[in-house]
């Protein structure tokens, strides 16, 4: 069974008088602990599907399951289609983010930043400390917990998003452009980081344009014009 | 859910200590509203409290024959001027003859000094009244007695002295009873001291007085033009009956014809309430307008310092969503931020009135109480949420994708 199922996705935004689809009738699978990324060049749509799967987004019609449950139905009758506190439940329990920009709270610790998704996951403080300072040591963090971001350097940033990704336990870990704000030696090493968690058994999204960081997933989706292009799966 | 709600609550705290400086200034318009708001119920407070304490001055059984209502107008004053005098045979005549009065004793006062070696009391208001007093005055005797019906009827130069006088004569000796004071230098014998009464708006203590019996007065300082007739109403009798009889029978005394105004006023202490109740309604109409003009303009102010907070952490709310925030969590998160700024305005409001309060005190009466403190905290979170519910679901209702794009 597939963990996550796109059925004749489209997204179209109305823009004045343009109506702009994003999205064009997109149909993925993807099944559990797989490492795909999504290339595309900008305007083919990858980040309009990157927000759909993560559920910040809803398509304008289609169907989204994940992991068992129906997100959006393919055939609209009002039932089957998540309300924005459910959607935020889903992103919170299933889903991990990491964003090119990092996108940590400035004013926060590291170990604040990974405790957040917790918080909105209701658990306990003791318990919430505990699998924080946890996560952050397997990124290598344990010392640098109480630091601020803007204590940080870019690379470490990064590894504290990676954790926060991770705190939750999410079905998927969705990586939009993971090194675009890095040198190459630090983006390196946070898509070893990335590659670790696929070993592990995570299942892995990655948005980029850089071959070389897309050729370390297993199945590389090429996006063009709002469709998908390609959809290579290695052996 | 309580952990959210607790995360939420220091949220708000740490966004209002991060600019302390735009707090603070946000927060002038509900400092001021609750320092008027907060003053204006001391105030009213201390009216009650003087209120209780005439209770102790004059009973609220004793009614009061006399040629001037207490209350009245200029233009009024000079009408009754003209009036008759009280006589003093009205007092044994009207507690024959009204069946509703077990006491009357006639009154009247004169400004004296009273002295005790180089010791000197000016200005006392000596009252000299009928023996009766005694079962009429509601004034306690701290020590001492009051004078006998045969001291009153024999002009005895006998003295009972206020609290006040008994400080500015005798400031070491405990118990005055029984030595002599001079009184416009003529000789006492200090018999009583009354028990302190405090002071009337915080303004005039009635303490500064003396009492001497009024065969005494009349005697020794010649009759005076006001008197007044202090009547007591017998238990078990209504106190509009009393009023109607004595009315009845003062009008007889002073050979009215049925359809003539009466030419006198009959006093008690409900006049006072009245008066009193005047006070307090245009002091909280005054208080409560300024309240509520300047609640209003804080409460836009925080509204409008919570919608450029809420500008301001548009990327924070992104973040927030996309890592799993329901809208209740944001909203709590910024309607708490302006239920701080509203309550710390709130309370410093409360903490210079509660300074103002002793400065108040000096030209006029004030006081705190709970039920006042308590008023002020639900003002202060109700303008809280007022201004804060706007901007709070505003941020709630954000994109999340948007909110994150946002610099």
């Amino acid at each position: 069974m597939s963990l996550l199922k796109l059925k004749n996705i489209y997204r179209i935004y109305q823009i004045g008088d343009i109506e702009v689809r994003a999205l064009n009738g997109v149909d993925v699978d993807v099944e559990k602990n797989e490492y795909v990324s999504i290339m595309g060049p900008s305007g083919s749509g990858k980040s309009t599907l990157m927000n759909i799967i993560g559920c910040l987004d809803t398509p304008t019609s289609g169907g989204y399951e994940l992991d068992g449950m129906t997100i959006h139905q393919e055939i609209k009758d009002g039932s089957g289609i998540a309300s924005d506190d459910q959607l935020a439940v889903i992103r919170n329990q299933k889903i991990g983010f990491i964003f090119q920009t990092f996108n940590l709270l400035p004013r926060m610790t590291a170990l604040h930043n990974v405790e957040l998704p917790l918080i909105y996951a209701g658990v306990p403080r003791l318990e919430r400390l505990e699998r924080a300072k946890a996560v952050l040591e397997s990124v290598q963090l344990a010392d640098r917990m109480y630091h601020r971001p803007n204590e940080l350097s870019g690379g470490q940033r990064q590894r504290v998003a990676v954790a926060r990704a991770l705190v939750n336990d999410p079905s998927i870990i969705l990586a939009d452009e993971p090194t675009g704000n890095l040198d190459s030696k630090t983006g390196h090493d946070i898509m070893n980081l990335i590659s670790n968690l696929h070993e592990r058994g995570n299942t892995i999204i990655l948005v980029t344009h850089e071959h070389d960081i897309a050729e370390r997933a297993s199945r590389v989706i090429n996006m063009l014009d709002g469709k998908i292009h390609l959809d290579n799966k290695k052996k | 859910m309580f952990n959210q709600l607790y995360e939420s609550i220091i949220i708000g705290f740490k966004a209002v200590f991060q600019s302390k400086g735009r707090a603070l200034l946000t927060m002038l318009g509900i400092i001021i509203g609750i320092l008027s708001v907060s003053l204006m119920g001391t105030a009213i407070n201390g009216i009650d409290n003087v209120f209780n304490q005439t209770l102790g001055m004059f009973g609220d059984d004793v009614l009061y024959v006399q040629q001037f209502p207490w209350f009245m107008g200029d233009a009024e004053w000079w009408e009754f001027r003209n009036r008759p005098q009280i006589r003093e045979e009205y007092s044994e005549k009207i507690s024959k003859r009204a069946e509703s009065i077990s006491y009357a004793s006639v009154e009247m006062n004169r400004r004296v000094t009273l002295s005790y070696k180089e010791n000197n009391s000016e200005g006392v208001d000596l009252g000299g009244r009928g023996w009766q007093s005694a079962y009429i005055d509601a004034a306690k005797i701290q020590s001492g007695r009051y004078f006998t019906q045969l001291e009153d009827k024999n002009a005895s130069r006998v003295i009972l002295i206020g609290s006040e006088v008994h400080k500015l004569l005798f400031p070491n000796v405990e118990d005055p009873c029984g030595l002599d004071i001079k009184v416009n230098g003529l000789k006492f014998r200090v018999i009583g001291v009354f028990a302190e009464q405090g002071k009337i708006f915080g303004m005039f203590s009635i303490d500064n007085m003396a009492v001497i019996p009024f065969q005494t007065l009349k005697a020794v300082f010649g009759r005076s033009q006001w008197l007044s007739i202090s009547l007591k109403t017998r238990e078990g009798f209504d106190k509009d009956y009393a009023l109607e009889e004595v009315r009845s029978i003062t009008r007889g005394l002073r050979g009215l014809r049925p359809l003539e105004k009466d030419n006198f006023a009959i006093n008690q202490q409900e006049a006072m309430e009245d008066e009193l109740g005047k006070i307090k309604t245009s002091i909280a109409a005054v208080g409560i307008g300024i309240a509520a003009l300047s609640l209003l303009v804080g409460g836009i102010g925080i509204m409008n310092i919570m919608f450029v907070s809420v500008k301001e952490r548009t990327k924070e709310i992104g973040i927030r969503k996309a890592l799993g925030a329901k809208r209740w969590v944001i909203l709590v998160q910024f309607l708490f931020e302006a239920i701080i700024i509203a309550l710390i305005g709130g309370l410093i409001g409360l903490g210079l009135t509660s300074l103002l309060v002793g400065v108040v005190n000096k030209f006029f009466v004030a006081s705190m109480s709970l039920g006042l403190v308590l008023t002020a905290i639900g003002v202060s979170i109700g303008v809280g949420i007022f201004s804060g519910i706007v901007p709070a679901s505003q941020a709630a209702k954000l994109d999340p994708i948007e909110a994150m794009r946002y610099e």
